[in-house]
């Protein structure tokens, strides 16, 4: 703790928080890194039975006939289950009371029909992995094709083929938000830039596959799920209707799980089936996904189609926006979140920090025979921030303004928040315009358009982007954290005790899945308690831990579960210091609380918290039996709106003509995040974030051809940026105010990922800019790189000896 | 992904390798790194009857030169190649192109005759060996035999390996005096297999091009030679313009593959900026300007930002 914040008077006083703030080494590393990390396979459960699922290779067919018998024969086999043999299961269905809404219904495994490839068809139960997938070998499916849903405009189409019969449509959801007459005003607006914007699929590729062991004791009627699940609780809940078990009766544990970046958030078919066979079977049922079924079956993201137009005056102020989105979803509308999530948060937020006086944006999301489509870090906000950034950049260029500028003249500024968007999010004081300037001032934005203008002079290809965000976190009970759905995402609970030998154990509902919350959660508490952080033990992820609780998605958990941690650590203190003024024998104003200490301010008089346990747990006779108050706080927090966490990014490239290779050369960024619990995770966050943005950007695009196949199947072919993709990363950390919330936090775990992809593509847009070259499409792989460069003529003859060092004087 | 069953052998003579293959008629792989093959089983499109191990068979990991040239054993690992001081100052083009073999955990295990015999068309190994006139040594139950690496790939995943032969060193012949050499790849992340890779040795006398050999990987079927490009090398100066005529050359002369990374377009595009970038770097090198010690200078950008991008750098602002 010697690094924490340098102010000697506040510290003397005990009136400062210690811990909050330092940039404190995260407390799970030591495990990570040395490999005494626990996840989910690495649980040793010596007579468990593993799964393998036989999948669809066709994108949508009925499934005529299943022969398992050959299968089923194989010695070691135990099981060989199809549709028919969970008839008894209720198929789970993502429900909403939104309008204009069809949710589908989802079963274990494929009922009557496959609708995309890679959907489990048979599951074989087998003593081994091995034999399991053996057996899937002699598994005869007679498919009948019944063609491929790929295309979404037209799969919206009246008269197209059905994915879904009973919803009687192929569009999933549609919404529409409004301000104004869109109509009038963009008619009046003397400057209009627009185009047809596309995001392409991405896969979240967490480093851990997903992986599922459910045990059940048969003794004690309880069933455990060990899960590499974001929302411990959420399963729970949902396992606990399909099975019509109590509460106490299913457990679900995420131990620790390597990244998820949303796509562990949702419930999986494959989890339901470990949990329904082993109560079946009474043996343990455990299932790991393998590369190849992560890449086809795990939620993927981001694919939408924007139609977009913005219309300025001729000083460059937004008068009107509209857009219209067309959200590809996949074949499923994904428990708890539905297929509405992502799309409509494109059109939610498309206005962004800007002031627009006009807006309409109109979203359908459209299911496809193609995977389904769930959170992913950043959710709508990349693509509704790639598309405005664009745009702003565009008319930017037609004003003839610099694209700080055009900011500048747009964002909302500090006296005019809270700000309500065109869409209705309401923007608390947050950072916008100061992030600019602070991203302008650490990059040397003047001097970089000075280094441009030269190296474009030697017929350099060098670009300059910018993208600033607004977007909301720590998300409460009055909004839901996706439309309509039924499930309360607003709260968090945590519960602080004292045990009988002082040491501090707090329980969340809130699941870590590589955020650092052991250290985060423990800082907040060390110093509202009054300890020290390795007096503190968190445990999350553990549905048993709290009555409530769903998980960690959506940058809520520093925000729900600090503010939690925060409320119940004050009570828990006033119950220490209270007890204490009796062995003390000072009024609790006298005491002040720290190291896990309680002293009598002034003097030498103290009495640590293990003697409190003791004297209030073990030494009857020390406290007055009416002064025994149990060392134990339980507190929800509701953030109720939430709050908003804006940043500007800065990015700078080199586009080499003759391979058309891009190389990045700095990326800044700042963001404002409200008060910080730990910068060194803070920082952690953003580079993580950044280089997703990055993948978005330039790598990562999930591609199926127009038969439904994937042939992205692979991480050879999905490309995942590495550490040797990344450039230097510079980060500015900008508190505006602080937010309303408990603690003054802002949630931060996504923002790199929306942020980033925009101004890679506005870097891209402004080297490119000589020859007139319009970005509209992510990622910017070589390919199409070469195909934008190759139909604009750019002059490839040059062909410099070498790549070109970079341009930017360091 | 598991791999169906198979046997497995791990015998300590090269005679019981190549009496095991031929015993098996066609239904053995030879397991040496195993970086490969290990994936190829794991997806099940190759199922084999058994496996034979040759990591126990003494003398396959010999690294030495001698009068004729470098001659390199068949368990020879990649790292090695990329690190042995005999490579860099013999054929530092084979030690700069290792580099861009995968990553270092794979370079540890994969091998120099695992890499040939797998034939993958673009891989950095199997040009190398076609750009140098690498002689493929092999062993079979016949006795020992040699293949030229010009007839040795003949499709992808295809040499000209009989079932029950294993290849058991790589020679490679010495380059003349006044010899320079150039390497370029293009991937679309460090690491990943060529999108198209070209590389180059020239050597001059007199300030002409003496002796000219150009090959590229990516691009076609197999690894790749441009005998023609070569051929109108011969004889000139070196120069920008000839670099030019020479990627114009060579854009037109392949006819490369479209898929998944790149169209046959893009692929001739490239081919065209990286032979004229070889071209350029070898005969710089030849010269008698110094020559870039050890590819230090062949080195992308990518290298060298790995140790500014610190990510948890004290003191950023």
């Amino acid at each position: 703790m010697s690094d924490a914040p340098a102010d000697p008077d506040a510290l003397a006083r005990g009136a400062r928080p210690r811990s909050i703030g330092a940039r404190i080494r995260r407390v799970e590393d030591p495990r990570l890194l040395t490999g005494h990390g626990s996840f989910t396979d690495d649980r040793i459960v010596p007579d468990a039975l593993h799964v393998a699922f036989r999948r669809s290779d066709h994108a949508h067919a009925l499934i005529r006939s299943v022969d398992v018998a050959a299968a089923a024969a194989l010695p070691g086999v135990v099981a060989v289950l199809t549709a028919a043999d969970l008839a008894d299961l209720a198929p789970v269905r993502a429900t909403s009371r939104m309008r204009d809404y069809h949710a589908t219904a989802q079963a274990p495994l494929a009922t009557g029909k496959v609708r995309y490839v890679g959907e489990p068809v048979v599951a074989v139960l087998a003593e081994s992995r091995y034999l399991a997938e053996d057996a899937l070998e002699l598994v005869e499916i007679a498919f009948e094709g019944l063609g491929p849903v790929s295309d979404p405009e037209a799969a919206a189409r009246e008269g197209a083929t059905l994915l879904h019969e009973e919803a009687g449509t192929n569009v999933l959801a549609r919404r529409e938000f409004a301000r104004g007459d869109v109509e009038a005003a963009m008619a009046q607006a003397p400057v209009r830039v627009g185009g047809r914007f596309r995001m392409h699929r991405k896969t979240p590729a967490a480093m851990e596959n997903r992986s599922y062991l459910a045990e059940y004791d048969r003794g004690r009627r309880l069933l455990t799920l060990t899960s590499s699940t974001q929302i411990p609780g959420i399963v729970r809940d949902l396992l606990v209707e399909l099975l019509d078990l109590p509460g106490h009766g299913v457990r679900v544990v995420a131990p620790d799980v390597g990244g998820g970046f949303g796509g562990k958030a949702s419930l999986y078919q494959e989890e339901v089936l470990v949990a329904v066979l082993a109560r079946r079977l009474g043996r343990p049922v455990r299932w790991t996904s393998d590369r190849l079924e992560d890449l086809i079956s795990t939620s993927q993201g981001f694919d939408e189609r924007v139609e977009a137009e913005l219309g300025l005056d001729a000083d460059g102020r937004i008068l009107a926006l509209r857009a219209d989105v067309v959200g590809d979803v996949g074949a499923y509308s994904i428990y708890p979140w539905t297929a509405a999530l992502e799309p409509v948060q494109v059109v939610s937020f498309l206005p962004g920090p800007y002031r627009v006086p006009a807006y309409r944006g109109r979203v359908r999301a459209v299911c496809t025979s193609k995977a389904p489509t769930g959170p992913y870090r950043g959710v709508g906000r990349p693509v509704s921030t790639f598309v405005m950034e664009r745009l702003i950049d565009m008319a930017a260029g037609r004003l003839g303004l610099d694209p700080a500028e055009i900011r500048r003249r747009n964002l909302v500024r500090p006296d005019e928040f809270p700000y309500r968007t065109a869409s209705g999010i309401v923007w608390d004081r947050s950072a916008f315009t100061e992030s600019l300037a602070a991203v302008l001032e650490a990059a040397d934005y003047a001097g970089l358009r000075a280094a441009q203008a030269r190296a474009r002079a030697e017929g350099r290809l060098v670009g300059i982007g910018l993208a600033t965000y607004a977007e909301l976190t720590g998300i409460g009970s009055r909004i839901s954290a996706a439309p309509g759905m039924p499930i309360n995402t607003g709260t968090e609970q945590t519960t602080i005790r004292l045990d009988s030998t002082g040491a501090v154990t707090a329980a969340f509902g809130v699941a870590s899945h590589g955020q650092g919350l052991e250290t985060t959660l423990a800082q907040v508490i060390a110093d509202e308690l009054g300890c020290r952080i390795e007096d503190v033990q968190i445990l999350q992820g553990d549905s048993a831990a709290v009555a409530h609780g769903t998980g960690t998605y959506a940058s809520r958990s520093a925000v729900l579960g600090g503010g939690a941690a925060t409320l119940a650590s004050r009570d828990l203190k006033a119950k220490l210091l209270r007890a204490a003024s009796h062995l003390l024998e000072a009024g609790t104003d006298d005491l002040e609380a720290r190291d896990g200490a309680i002293r009598v301010a002034g003097t030498d008089r103290a009495v640590t918290f293990r003697q409190v346990a003791r004297a209030v747990y073990s030494e009857m006779g020390r406290l007055p039996k009416d002064a025994r108050e149990e060392l134990e706080s339980t507190r929800v927090y509701d953030p109720f709106f939430g709050t908003a966490t804006s940043a500007t990014h800065l990015c700078l490239l080199e586009i080499d003509p003759a391979t058309c290779r891009v190389r990045l050369d700095r990326l800044v960024v700042a963001e404002d995040c409200g008060r910080i619990i730990n910068p060194m995770i803070v920082d952690g966050q953003v580079h993580g974030a950044v280089a997703q943005g990055i993948g978005a950007a330039l790598y990562e695009e999930v591609v199926y051809d127009a038969g439904g196949q994937l042939l992205s199947a692979s991480l050879a072919d999905y490309v995942v940026p590495a550490a040797s993709e990344v450039p230097p990363i510079d980060i500015v950390h900008l508190e505006a105010e602080l937010p309303a919330t408990v603690g003054g936090f802002r949630g931060m775990g996504e923002g790199g990922t929306i942020g980033a992809p925009a101004a890679i593509a506005n870097a891209l847009a402004d080297a490119l800019s000589p020859f007139g070259i319009a970005v509209t499409e992510l990622p910017v792989t070589p390919e199409r790189l070469f195909r934008l460069m190759a139909a604009a003529r750019t002059p490839a003859a040059s062909n410099p000896p070498k790549e070109p060092s970079s341009w930017i004087s360091s | 992904m598991k791999p169906a069953a198979f046997d497995y052998a791990r015998p300590g003579s090269l005679e019981e390798v190549v009496s095991i293959l031929a015993g098996a008629g066609g239904d053995a792989k030879v397991l040496a790194g195993g970086q490969s093959l290990v994936p190829l089983l794991n997806f099940r499109m190759l199922r084999p009857a058994i496996l034979v191990d040759i990591n126990r068979v003494p003398g396959l990991s010999a690294l030495e030169a001698d009068g004729t040239g470098l001659r390199v054993g068949a368990l020879t690992r990649h790292h090695t190649l990329e690190t042995s001081r005999l490579v860099r100052a013999r054929f530092p083009v084979l030690a700069t192109a290792m580099a861009h073999v995968a990553h270092l955990a794979i370079r540890n295990r994969g091998t120099a005759g695992g890499s040939l015999s797998h034939a993958d068309p673009a891989a950095e190994l199997p040009m190398l060996a076609l750009l140098l006139d690498a002689e493929i040594h092999t062993r079979s139950p016949a006795g020992s035999g040699r293949h030229a690496a010009g007839g040795f790939f003949l499709g992808p995943l295809v040499s000209a390996l009989a079932e029950d032969e294993v290849v058991t060193e790589i020679v490679l012949p010495g380059l003349p005096p006044g010899t320079g050499w150039g390497f370029e790849e293009f991937a679309q992340r460090s690491g990943d297999f060529a999108i198209a890779a070209a590389a180059a040795t020239v050597t001059l006398e007199g300030g002409r091009i003496a002796q000219a050999r150009l090959a590229l990987t990516g691009v076609d079927e197999t690894p790749i030679r441009l005998a023609a490009v070569e051929a109108d090398l011969v004889g000139a100066r070196p120069g920008e313009a000839l670099a030019r005529a020479a990627a114009e050359h060579a854009r037109t002369a392949v006819n490369p593959n479209s898929d998944l990374k790149a169209s046959a377009e893009y692929r001739r595009r490239l081919v065209a900026a990286l032979v004229a970038r070889v071209l350029a770097s070898a005969w710089a090198r030849a010269g008698g300007g110094a020559p870039a010690p050890d590819g230090a200078a062949e080195r992308d950008g990518a290298a060298e930002r790995d140790g500014a991008a610190e990510p948890d750098r004290e003191g950023s602002p």
